[in-house]
């Protein structure tokens, strides 16, 4: 790697102020693994490196049944993996977070961190946008909070300015009689990137499809939710045929490209088939919420 | 511009300048002369260089030196006691489950991270828990057995 | 001598697992040394071009940097990458850096600086003028009229076509029933061993080398050097004590180590290469990616009459292992099943890929797979079952194997029969592609009764075999060698000294319990001594799969030469005949006496006035070659609406002599069934076909299973003990992986009907294939085969 000025702000005020004044020159480190990539490839050479590990408040999940659930900044991937409280209420955000990389490797990592590198590929960012999360900012003007829907504007590319540190991610209360699903599409069971990833959140109402959230990953340039298969889906009931055709509206949306991990053509089929996959494991867990409801 | 960390490392204090571009694995290997840990891919997809920080399983590779200041480091030498092996050390001399030995300290090292946290894990979980530490001689086999056998043994002893 | 070993087919613990798990064992980048410097390397960033200019004197000035190695400042010596001497295979093609570069990430330039940062960013100040030159990749269009020449040779062969012939072919054809024709292409498969290449060389005040090296012939390492550096081997001592893993691939030189060595020299500073991840798969060795055109006939019992076969193997940019992988896998296409009218011709070609070498199998695994998939094909077509067909076309003892030499015994009847039973043969979908439990693959589910289950049809599952045979050694591409020596010491323990390095397999710990079980003394009390060139005898390496075989042989041979040494002085000693004498777990003991029994050191060691003893045993083995066998069996589960393929099961039954450390060789199989996999699903080095820059150089896109991929195992050896070899044994390595892909993808097929021709299998083609295939036999009710 090569040289660099280490920081370890003691306060958020302080890491804005650090960053203001390096601008494009310094890199944020939280988790470190996805920088430390960066660096050792030559992809990034920043003259600073700002580590927010010293500042306190950020590292902590808390769940409110009328706010939902915030993840701070510093918090780990395992950490969401393993939290009960996810696990009791955002089973699927678990899920996905336990197919990233290795243990290792989410020992370290972080969820904001895995946003804010806007990979396409990412595995939380599927389930964070159907789960309808946002994030907040914190820069020299103050706080602002930005829906995930808007956050990605490119590979590696986000709204965040330079100056800006992502202090939290929030996800709404899970709705009654909703069920959530992601579906990470690999060659292999562990250690691998998703050739595709699909994630799906839907609520029933009157065994209607009431709220529907599909997102897709790897399939585009950013994560993104398919307006189209959730056009399908919204006010009807929901049934095999009705599931292939939100499939099929979610491939035919996406734009995925080819490279050494899958051809653009597979990967839309890949998309068609795991989109209804996934609505079928978030619509059972709808049902069972709703059966239990009754 | 050096900086100054401090951490425990395998139970004793450690304290030292280093430049805040180099990783904890080689910080450990280089400085400390700690090279049980092993340099398989330096991008954290392999898990050689596996060791504990505050008892969870990190690729020393993807982690800054500097991010360890204030931790407590668990490395391969640091596990066993009075010269006695550590239970997972002594299962993978018994059951076979070392061959070239490139990846068996993270192995070793990710299955007592699972062993503190689930005694008494079923094989699925203890794939899981060593998922991130590839093999290329034994195909897992023979370590799993090893893993299993630790657990095993704390189900008889308890 | 009791009847019944005490040591051999024991499973005793590694002689150096403790060292393993304590981290105390150290491998060549644990070698720390004062004032080391840091070697790193310039790569080209074409796969073709001529080097106009070199400009170093920017990166000569970053402070820190102590010298650069181009091409005009180091020796221009003509050499071969694979190095040992083997007569008729030595290609010299290569030099320590050259003017032409030949594949994308050839080496141009080396730095030696006081730290890798250092070393690192002088790379970046190096500019290099290139000249580009045209480029081929593929081996066919290497061959073409007008394709660019990369080492001026004809059609850009590597060597002269390798024939192997018998028999009359278009005779054989004529007479047949029935001829099968196809065409099989594999992939570049990578060793991808966890610990990457590297060496580090220590110079002293009289020049005199210590290379470090992770090699699986620390020998070759020092003749070469020798050879091409023009250095008196009495001054280079070639070390290898643990290595992270080899697999054939580590017994070629790098270039880093001459150019470790001429830094070292010019230095006068220990010099350490390392390569990175991304070197090591883009400048290592890769298996060759072959072609195999292959005809066969058949009579209408299944029995062949003719076998015609091309195997074209694509050697990338230098000749390397080559040679040898095209005469071996020639050989392998002319073997394995009886046949009277037999031509195969062998090609391998230069291109500008990445080079292919050494890798477990040695050219063999792409022959089987065209081989055990056409058997597979010929079994399905004539309604036999593949066990049987194979059965059928078994080799019998006196006929002659690919080595040249007879089968003195064919045990492979025995493991499929064993391995059969072992995976539920009988339970295996009779005729293939059926498609039980999903009739139609985008609707409903069908029972196995026929019962419409509705919901979806996701998975479909199939059984499929292949067989191999393999020679454990190099004969007759290389009359083989081996040397051990054994010492007693005074206290009755012993020094065991073998000339080839251990890369992990266990070589030593088996070779000790030869040494014990021979010599009569405890496995604890052998100390072994391997991979130093100043301390051992001679030996050509660990390759093939020969060191239990040949250097196990040497082992048994001079513990006997000490053995009986000792017995005589026992006998002087004791009073009595020594053939009332015999020794055993470190106590020798007198016929009819039992309570007689004295420890060695009594009569070695030093008594009053008297000196010990010094009892020494030396042995040279140089045999042949030995035949193992084996049949493997995969279970599949295919996914049917994304193609993605899970094995569930391998049985592997290998005829493999003797195990002389049943656990040490199940991890052989075991190990070797990881590398099978990943060899039939998803391993493959990818490059880029316009400039032939590697793809994927990584451990993400590079798929190494992990643990959670692996499917349920079972190993079983048939000990026949028929091997020559020590204690009946033969070599295990090689074969291990050489069936495993056709095993896969005839289970594939067995539950698709989808015929893989190409690995690694690929779920896009697959899917697409099962539904054609599904089509078909939902029109006209009928199997019908689809190739991939």
């Amino acid at each position: 790697m090569h040289r660099f000025d280490y920081h370890t702000p003691a306060t958020l005020a302080e890491a804005v102020a650090l960053l203001d004044g390096f601008g494009d020159r310094a890199r944020i480190i939280a988790g470190g693994t996805d920088l430390l990539t960066a660096l050792k490839e030559r992809w990034e050479t920043p003259e600073h490196v700002v580590d927010l590990r010293c500042i306190p408040g950020l590292d902590e999940i808390t769940h409110d049944p009328t706010v939902g659930l915030t993840i701070g900044a510093r918090v780990t991937v395992r950490a969401v993996e393993t939290s009960p409280l996810v696990r009791r209420y955002y089973p699927a955000l678990a899920y996905a977070a336990s197919t990233l990389a290795s243990i290792q490797i989410r020992n370290l990592a972080t969820v904001a961190g895995n946003i804010c590198r806007a990979s396409p590929s990412a595995d939380t960012p599927p389930v964070l946008l159907a789960l309808g999360a946002s994030v907040t900012a914190c820069g020299p003007n103050g706080e602002r909070t930005v829906s995930l829907d808007e956050f990605f504007t490119g590979p590696g590319r986000t709204v965040l300015t330079r100056n800006e540190v992502l202090t939290a991610i929030q996800i709404p209360p899970a709705g009654s009689c909703s069920g959530a699903a992601y579906i990470k599409h690999s060659p292999r069971r562990a250690m691998d990137l998703a050739m595709v990833g699909v994630a799906a959140a839907a609520r029933i109402e009157q065994d209607r499809i009431a709220d529907v959230r599909i997102a897709l990953g790897a399939v585009a340039p950013t994560p993104r939710r398919s307006a189209a298969a959730e056009a399908v889906l919204l006010g009807h009931q929901p049934d095999a045929q009705l599931l292939e055709e939100a499939g099929q509206a979610a491939a035919a949306e996406c734009t995925p490209i080819s490279d050494v991990r899958g051809t653009a053509s597979h990967r839309r089929a890949m998309v068609a088939v795991l989109t209804q996959r996934a609505l079928e494991q978030a619509l059972a867990g709808a049902h069972v919420e709703a059966e239990v409801r009754q | 511009m050096t900086q100054m960390i401090r951490m425990t490392v395998n139970g004793q204090p450690v304290e030292l300048t280093v430049e805040p571009y180099r990783t904890l694995l080689d910080v450990l290997r280089d400085e400390l002369d700690l090279t049980g840990a092993k340099k398989g891919c330096d991008r954290g997809d392999c898990g050689a260089c596996t060791v504990l920080l505050d008892g969870k399983p990190v690729t020393s590779c993807m982690m800054l030196a500097v991010q360890a200041d204030g931790h407590r480091i668990t490395t391969i030498e640091g596990l066993g006691a009075g010269g006695r092996l550590h239970p997972v050390q002594q299962a993978f001399v018994d059951h076979g489950a070392v061959q070239c030995g490139f990846c068996t300290p993270g192995m070793v090292l990710a299955a007592v991270a699972l062993l503190e946290e689930n005694p008494q894990p079923t094989e699925a979980e203890v794939r899981d828990a060593i998922a991130g530490n590839l093999c290329r001689c034994t195909g897992y086999a023979k370590i799993v057995d090893a893993v299993m056998s630790v657990s095993q043994a704390a189900e008889v002893n308890s | 001598m009791s009847a019944e070993p005490l040591v051999v087919g024991k499973r005793l613990p590694r002689v150096d697992a403790i060292d393993k798990v304590t981290g105390a064992a150290r491998y060549t980048g644990d070698y720390h040394t004062r004032g080391m410097l840091h070697a790193a390397m310039l790569r080209s960033p074409h796969a073709h071009a001529r080097i106009r200019s070199i400009d170093t004197s920017r990166a000569e000035r970053l402070p820190g940097v102590k010298l650069i190695l181009t091409c005009f400042n180091v020796p221009r010596v003509l050499h071969a990458g694979q190095p040992e001497p083997r007569a008729g295979s030595l290609v010299r093609d290569q030099y320590i850096l050259d003017s032409t570069v030949r594949f994308h990430g050839d080496g141009v330039a080396a730095v030696a600086a006081i730290s890798p940062e250092a070393a690192e960013e002088a790379l970046s100040l190096i500019s290099v003028e290139y000249e580009p030159l045209p480029v081929v990749f593929d081996a066919y269009d290497a061959m073409a009229d007008g394709a660019p020449s990369i080492h001026g040779t004809e059609r850009n062969l590597v060597i002269p076509p390798v024939v192997i012939a018998w028999g009359d072919v278009d005779k054989g054809l004529a007479e047949a029933d029935h001829v099968f024709e196809r065409t099989y292409t594999t992939s570049r498969h990578v060793p991808a061993f966890m610990e990457p290449y590297i060496c580090t060389v220590v110079p002293d005040a009289t020049g005199r080398l210590t290379v470090y090296s992770s090699t699986q012939a620390p020998f070759m390492v020092r003749g070469t050097l020798s050879e091409v550096l023009g250095i008196p081997m009495s001054k280079i001592r070639v070390i290898t004590e643990h290595m992270g893993g080899a697999f054939g691939a580590k017994q070629d030189l790098y270039q880093q180590e001459y150019l470790a060595a001429l830094m070292a020299l010019r230095t006068g500073q220990p010099v350490r290469f390392e390569f990175s991840r991304a070197e090591t798969f883009i400048s290592g060795r890769s298996r060759h990616p072959v072609t195999v055109e292959l005809k066969q006939g058949v009579t209408k019992d299944g029995i062949l009459t003719a076998r015609q076969a091309r195997y074209v193997a694509n050697s990338g940019a230098y000749g390397s292992h080559g040679p040898g992988i095209t005469w071996v896998g020639a050989a392998a296409l002319g073997s394995l099943h009886r046949c009277e009218n037999v031509h195969i011709e062998g090609l391998c070609v230069y291109t500008n890929a990445p080079i292919a070498g050494a890798f477990r199998g040695y050219g063999a695994p792409q022959a089987y797979f065209a081989l055990e998939t056409q058997m597979d094909e010929i079994a399905e077509a004539l309604g036999i079952d593949p066990i049987e067909l194979r059965k059928r076309n078994a080799m019998r003892p006196g006929d002659i194997g690919p080595a040249g030499t007879p089968f003195t015994n064919n045990q492979l009847p025995v493991c499929l029969d064993r391995g059969a039973a072992r995976i539920g043969w009988e339970t295996r979908k009779g005729r293939s592609g059926d498609l039980r439990g999903a009739e139609d693959l985008q609707g409903c589910v069908i029972s196995d009764d026929g019962e419409n289950l509705g919901g979806l049809a996701r998975t479909v599952r199939g059984i499929g075999v292949a067989c191999e045979l393999h020679s454990a050694t190099a004969y007759p591409e290389t009359r083989e060698i081996a040397n051990a020596a054994v010492a007693l010491n005074e206290d009755g323990t012993v020094q065991l000294r073998i000339g080839s390095a251990d890369l992990g397999t266990g070589a030593k710990t088996v070779l000790a319990q030869i040494c014990a079980e021979t010599l009569g003394v405890c496995y604890e009390d052998i100390s072994v001594l391997a991979g130093d060139t100043d301390l051992v005898p001679y030996d050509l390496g660990a390759y093939a799969s020969r060191t239990t075989y040949i250097a196990g042989g040497a082992v048994d041979q001079a513990a006997r030469e000490a053995r009986d040494k000792l017995l005589k002085l026992a006998a002087a000693k004791l009073e009595v005949p020594v053939d009332d004498l015999s020794v055993q777990q470190g106590f020798i003991r007198i016929a009819g006496r039992p309570d007689a029994i004295v420890p060695i050191a009594h009569i070695v060691g030093p008594e009053q006035g008297a000196p010990a003893e010094t009892i020494t045993g030396q042995a040279r083995n140089q045999p042949l070659n030995a035949y193992s066998f084996a049949a493997q069996f995969a279970e599949v589960e295919i996914d049917t609406e994304t193609g993605q393929v899970r094995v569930l099961k391998m049985v592997a039954v290998h005829d493999i002599g003797k195990a002389i450390n049943p656990a040490a060789a199940e991890g052989q199989v075991e190990g070797g069934l990881h590398q099978g996999i990943g060899y039939a699903l998803m391993e493959d080095m990818v490059i880029d076909p316009r400039t032939g820059r590697t793809l994927n150089p990584n451990f993400v896109d590079y798929k190494l299973l992990t643990s959670l991929d692996m499917p349920e195992m079972e190993v079983e050896f048939v000990e026949s003990g028929l091997g020559d070899g020590p204690y009946g044994a033969k070599g295990v390595a090689e074969d291990s992986l050489c069936p495993t892909a056709p095993a896969i993808t005839n289970a594939i097929y067995n539950a698709t009907g989808v015929r893989v021709t190409q690995l690694p299998v690929n779920p896009e083609h697959l899917l697409a294939a099962m539904r054609a295939s599904a089509n078909t036999k939902t029109r006209r009710r009928q199997v019908s085969s689809t190739d991939v």
